[in-house]
Order: C-alpha cells, then structure tokens, then sequence
C-alpha cells in the first residue's frame, strides 16, 4: 500500500470518525455522567449519585409517571410489532399474487410510507377525530359505535381501561397511534415481498405433491422461511417504536395527552429535559430505555433459535 | 441519433504519461486534446460576485444604528401589527434598530435556553408561558432594575395593572415586561339562553342549570349541544374562582417550607375540581371527550361557541371577540340573523372571589447575555407604551384586540374607540383591573406545577381519579421539585 492511499483511506473516513466522536461517543458518554447530576442545561452538572435512579424506581414502584410511560411505551411497542408482522406478512402474500394492477397495489402500499411523519400525523388527527372523523363516520355508517381515538385513555387490549359508559368505544389514543404506525408499513412491505420471492419454487411444488393446500403452503413454507425477516422486522420494529416521538408529541399536544394516555418514554424523557430542565433525570430515563430495549433484544436473540428458521 | 451518439461518446484512452492506470476523456472530433483550465469562468464568477457586492454598498448609506435582536411568536394576524411596531420603533429611532425573527411558537423555550446555553440569545425575546421565575431563578434574565433607572421602575410599579406586574416579578423584582394580558371570561350565546328561559350565569348554581337545563343527564349528547362543559385545563381558574390560591400568600420560597408554598391541595382548589368533574361524571367521561374532539387540537378549529351552537356557554380569552366580530360582520353581510353574545365573568361560589380568574399574558425578557441591552429596553417601553408611546400602544392594543397593560394604554381614544366597536371586549379590560386576576405562582418551578395541576385535573376528570389525592399527588411532585432546586440554590 503506498503512502498516498495509506494517508487517503483515513482521510476519506474522518468525516464520519469525527461525526461518531462529537455526535454520538461524547453525548453518550456525556449523558451516562449527567444521569447522576442534576443538570438543568444552564448551570454546571452536580454530582447526586444514584438520585435521579432511585426517583425512576421510586415512580415504578408507586405508579407515578415513569410507570406510566413505561407501560404506555410496552403497549406502543408490543401492538405495533405484533400488527405490524401480522398485517406485514398478510400483505405482502396478497400483493406477490400474480393479479392485474399488481404495481399499483404495490405502490398504493408504499406510498403512505414517504409522507412526511408530520404532514401524516395532522392528516390522522383528522381522520380519527371522534366528532367529524371519517373513520369515525364509516364506524357509525356500519352501525358501529365511533371510538374515542386520541380523546380517549382507554386502550383496546387492555380491558382495565376501558371507561364503565364505554358502549362499546374502547379504542383510545394509543390505538390511534397504532394504527397511524400500520398505515406506514410500507418498508416492511418491500422486505417481506423481497424475502418471498426469495423462496424456492420447488418447495411449493413438493408440497403440492404431498397434497397441500394453499393455507398448509403458507404455514410450513412461507412462513418459516419467513422467519429471518421476521426476526429482523421484530427487532427493528421493537426499537423504532420505543424511539417513536414525532407523531406521538404531535398528536398528544406535545404533553402526552388526554391524561397521559400518550406519555410514552421518549415524550417523556424529552418534556424532563428540556420543558422542566431535569436533564439529569431524563438521562436516566434515556439509560434504563436503553437497557430495557436491550435486555428485550437479547431475549428475542436467545428464543430466536426456537423458531426463526435457521436461527440459532 | 447515430451522428449525435457520436459526438458525445466519450473514449477513454490511456495516458501513456503515467504509467498508473489513468485515464483522459476526451469526446467526439476533439478527441485527443485537452480543454482549457477552467480557471477563467472562477476569475468571471468572482468579479461577479464583487460587483454584487458592490451594487449592495452603492444602495445608500449603510445602517449603523446598534441592531437589537428581537425573538417573537406572533404569528396569523398578529404577524402584520407586530411588524407595524417594529417599522415605526424604527422610523422613530436613530440609535437603535430591531431585527424582528418570528419564532414558531411551540417550543420557543427549547429555543431560546439552547441559544443561551450556546451563549448566543437574542436582544430581546417576547414570549406567554410561565417561564420567568423558572428562567430568572437560573439567572439566565437581566433584572429590569439594571436597565431603568430607579425612579422609572417606581413609576412602572404604578403605571402597570397588578396582574401584569406579577406576570414579571420573581422573588421580589420585576424581570420581565408584560406587554398584553390574557383574561378569561364566559362567553355566552345570549340568544341560545333566552329560546331556554336561561340568564345570564351570575352563580355556580346558575352554570349548572344552564348545563342541565341544555343537556340533561343521561341523554345521548354527542353532536348535540351542551350548556356548559369544563376543560381540565381550567382549574387553575376554577380554583382561585372558589376562592382557592395555587400558593400562600406572600411567600419566599428561599425561608418557608415547599408544604406551605404550594397550596394546589388547599380545599377550595378540591372543591372546585370536585365540581368540574361532577360534570364528567353526569356524561360520562368518554362521552365528554368525544363532544369536546376538534375544538383546540385540530388545526383551523373554530371557536366552539359559533360552531353551529355546540355551547351556550364557554370559557375562553380575549381574542375570541374577534372571532365573534368575524362572523357577525359574515352574517350582515349575508343577510342573515346572528345569535347576540354576551361576557361575564366567573361566577364565584360561596365563599369564592367575585372577577377571580388565572391570568397569563405576553411578556419581554432581555438575556443576561444580551448585548444590546439599553435598546431592548426601548424597544419593550415603545411597545407597551411606558413613558412616552402610550399612542401607538393604544393603536396597537386596538388593531389586534388585546388587553393593554395599563389603564393609562386603557384611556387613550384609539383603544376606547376599539371598545365602542368591540364591546364584548370592555369586560375583559375591566377584569384585567381585578386584584383575583392571578397568573402562575412566580416559582422556579413553575412550569411543572402548571402542568402537574393540570395532570391532576385529567386524572380526576378522564379516568375518575380522586380530586384531592390527584391534587395531593401534583402538590408533592411539585413541592419535591421546589425542595430540589431550594437545595440547589440559583
């Protein structure tokens, strides 16, 4: 290698070395140090031990707002995923049929997942107002009773929440965000559909001969031979939504509303730091987040042998 | 196609110069020469660029008037009259210049700390949350005591309404200047009331029989009408409205204990979130959020009272007499009728303060690290019309319908002209006088009380908490954040 390239090839980098360094090593390690200040921004850090974790349990074991957004952030992440693989996975089997208009269909999907996040949330808030929404509309053109949406707490799986009038209107706030986040599935899509065409033909054919049928195709073929991409979607799917603010801060005002309903985590973390200036505080919070969507992904890597196929 | 393909194919030869695999292009009949240095069309670009430059200093003589820096979130319709006052400050003005940046408004806190923290704020910055305490407390405001002298800030103290000269005042001195008061009042469809036999609300009783009256319990409301509906949000009106106070009276939060400073728990303030959530309680909680959808969040929402009669009564700020001028001068114009509306104030319960109500309004800071303090200062007198400019507050205060600060703005003959014209308008300016008319209490933790109250009330009034544990629970929070930053110090 001569002199040139061996000056060149850091020189090519250091863009990106400095950039890691400055944006994201020193905020890393700076925001560990300010998880044990009390930092409001303005003044210099003060060294407080563990105080800012021991508040964190202190809320968890009370109930008090941490709790809060713990759980409302576990919902977000366990319902997007789960839909998000099931109404995933169902489109993309749908849209590999070999149908007229095959591209428009593929494009329809897709295109909900170029809109800006922004531009989509204040279209959904709309969509989902419980007075003039349309969704709400179609619901009651059906004779079904119209939902709360982002006016409401409650939360359609977790039946403790619903309100004793409730008639039927369960789906809340969280809900709404659910839904906002499938409607954007269009990059999943374009993984599942690159991972099924990726499925040998031939195994189709042997299990035609063996007698399945299309569902029984599905089920012991596709689907296992799904289950890297899966295991991918899950993982990445997991993290993005624990990560989730733009749409949430949008549609809860910015304040997690109605009744923290929408307070998740990263809401949460972001109104300690920089609406009351605890800084030190929502450092802890952003560190237990991260040990937590860690500990998550390291149980979805150990059960992953277990059913991705090839895994382990 | 052919001979054009030609032309533009590019060959690539080896540079027998180098013995390195490199290449020349070359294309079509000029193969095999090589083009001119570039250099020329940078030499052409540059003198272009100077002339530019140039043309810009022939424009006239240059500005050397100190530029002062002036954040603000003003925005719609507002946007013009804030840019009225800047040019005439300007016109008026051979010292100091403004530089007027319009901010969005959410997060201008983020905003402006994170300029501070960057030592680069700006001159002046306009803003309406309950920020003071929490930013003066952090040292990050001028006091206004190094700006004016002694003897103005003595003639501010009485020229100020007491409302706009608590929004400023943090521990005893005043550090930001209120330049507009936001009061609350019921607005009331007066028509609306009399097709039900109804008064006007002159008692709590009155409310309530106003919204049992319109939408009696149990029946299915939704997209209906209703009498009269609290927002959560309103507690902090309600409360002092019962006769409440969000903390002890004449406090120093740096000798007395935070049990005693923060008074969100005190039984009036119990009381009357006992009574709003009476209200969600009569229509059930989900039925209350679905009816009020679309009224704040939305974007474009229109104002709930002249949305096809939604209320008979509501509460809301001043800015709305426009909204309600708008569509009286809609109708006229269309030859329509238009339900007639009338203002009150809050009625008190038993016990409780007659005009009583929370106040906020928009207020100047000027940063510690300002550099163009002494201007700031001028500007902020121009605006609000201290010492000198009462005139061109006065036109201001009409052209955009706000509350002026003081009753010297209040008496001008532009501003009593605009409440001829406006006179839904007069009983905010009447109430902006009230000593009851109490912002957030001047902590540095006021922001997170403010929306710790506000928890509580959601918490009471959406998912049927108990209201004095729920307020007992915000006043904890808020008084372990207090006893933090006591320990602290500034």
């Amino acid at each position: 290698m001569s002199r040139y390239q061996q000056r060149a090839g850091p020189t090519m980098i250091s863009p990106w070395l400095i950039g890691l360094v400055v944006l994201t090593l020193y905020p890393f390690a700076a925001s560990f140090y300010w998880s044990f200040c009390r930092y409001d921004l303005l003044s210099r850090p003060r060294w407080v031990g563990w105080q800012n974790y021991g508040r964190l349990a202190r809320e968890l074991a009370e109930g008090g707002t941490f709790a809060r957004a713990l759980g409302n952030t576990a919902y977000y992440a366990v319902t997007c995923v789960t839909l998000s693989v099931v109404v995933g996975i169902g489109l993309a089997v749908m849209l590999s049929w070999r149908v007229r208009g095959k591209a428009i269909y593929r494009t329809l999907c897709f295109v909900p997942a170029v809109i800006p996040t922004v531009a989509a949330s204040v279209l959904w808030m709309w969509l989902l107002d419980p007075h003039q929404g349309l969704v709400n509309g179609a619901l009651e053109s059906v004779h079904a009773p119209g939902q709360g949406w982002f006016k409401s707490t409650s939360a359609a799986v977790w039946p403790a929440s619903w309100p004793d009038d409730h008639q039927g209107r369960i789906f809340g706030s969280k809900d709404g965000l659910v839904l906002m986040s499938l409607w954007g599935i269009g990059n999943l899509l374009i993984i599942y559909l690159a991972a099924l065409a990726d499925i040998p033909h031939q195994l189709y054919e042997v299990a035609r001969l063996d007698g399945a049928g299309r569902f029984r195709q599905f089920w012991h073929v596709t689907l296992p031979l799904l289950t890297p991409v899966v295991f991918f979607n899950v993982v990445m799917g997991l993290i993005h939504s624990v990560q989730a603010f733009t749409q949430i801060y949008i549609v809860s005002d910015g304040q997690g509303d109605p009744a923290e309903a929408t307070l998740t985590l990263s809401l949460h973390l972001f109104l300690a730091a920089f609406q009351d200036l605890d800084m030190g505080y929502a450092s802890a919070m952003a560190w237990v987040l991260l040990v937590f969507v860690l500990l998550v992904t390291v149980w979805l890597f150990r059960t992953s042998r277990h059913w991705v196929h090839g895994g382990g | 196609m052919s001979d054009r393909m030609t032309k533009i194919q590019a060959t690539m030869t080896p540079d027998a110069t180098t013995a390195k695999c490199r290449y020349r292009f070359t294309a079509g009949p000029g193969a095999g020469r090589t083009r001119k240095p570039p250099a020329p069309r940078v030499v052409w670009l540059a003198l272009l660029l100077l002339l530019v430059g140039c043309m810009d200093g022939l424009g006239g003589q240059p500005d050397r008037r100190e530029e002062i820096v002036f954040w603000h979130f003003w925005g719609g319709r507002d946007r013009p009259i804030v840019s009225q006052i800047v040019e005439k400050f300007n016109a008026s003005q051979d010292q100091y210049r403004v530089r007027a940046i319009a901010m969005p408004g959410s997060n201008l806190d983020l905003k402006f700390l994170l300029s501070v923290a960057g030592n680069d704020p700006p001159d002046l910055l306009n803003h309406d949350d309950p920020v003071v305490a929490d930013w003066a407390h952090r040292g990050v405001l001028t006091p206004l005591a190094d700006l004016a002298s002694e003897e103005e800030l003595d003639r501010l103290g009485t020229w100020l309404f007491p409302a706009a000269s608590s929004l400023g005042t943090y521990d005893g001195r005043l550090y930001a200047l209120c330049n507009g008061l936001d009061i609350r009042a019921l607005y009331c469809n007066k028509t609306l009331l009399d097709e039900h036999g109804l008064a006007l609300p002159k008692s709590i009783a009155d409310l309530d029989t106003i919204a049992e009256t319109i939408a009696p319990a149990g029946a299915d409301f939704a997209g209906e009408q209703m009498g009269y509906l609290p927002h959560p949000r309103r507690l902090w009106s309600w409360g002092i409205a019962f006769g409440g106070s969000f903390t002890s009276a004449d406090f120093q939060f740096k000798k007395n204990d935070p049990r005693s400073i923060i008074t969100a728990d005190a039984p009036q303030i119990v009381s009357a979130l006992t009574w709003m959530a009476g209200y969600s309680r009569r229509y059930g909680p989900s039925r209350v959020a679905e009816f009020r959808s679309g009224e704040q969040a939305l974007t474009g929402a229109v104002f709930p009272l002249l949305d096809q009669r939604r209320y008979a009564v509501v509460m809301d700020g001043q800015w709305r007499t426009r909204d309600i001028a708008a569509a009286e001068a809609i109708a006229v114009a269309d030859g329509q009728s238009c339900d007639q509306f009338s203002v009150v104030p809050l009625p008190a319960s038993p016990g409780g303060h007659e005009d009583a109500g929370w106040v906020n309004g928009n207020f100047f800071v000027v940063p510690s690290q300002a550099r163009c303090k002494r201007g700031a200062w001028e500007f902020m007198k121009f605006w609000t019309g201290f010492d000198g400019s009462e005139t061109h507050a006065a036109t201001a205060c009409a052209a955009g319908g706000w509350i002026p600060v003081s009753q010297r703005i209040v008496q001008e003959p532009a501003y009593q002209e605009a409440l001829t014209r406006q006179p839904l308008l007069r009983e905010f300016v009447r109430l902006a006088r009230s000593p009851h008319q109490v912002p957030v209490p001047a902590l540095p933790v006021a922001s997170l009380y403010y929306q710790e109250v506000i928890r509580a009330a959601q918490e009471v009034m959406y998912r049927g908490a108990e209201p004095a544990a729920a307020l007992k629970k915000a006043a904890d929070n808020a008084r372990q954040r207090l006893r933090e930053e006591m320990a602290d110090g500034p």
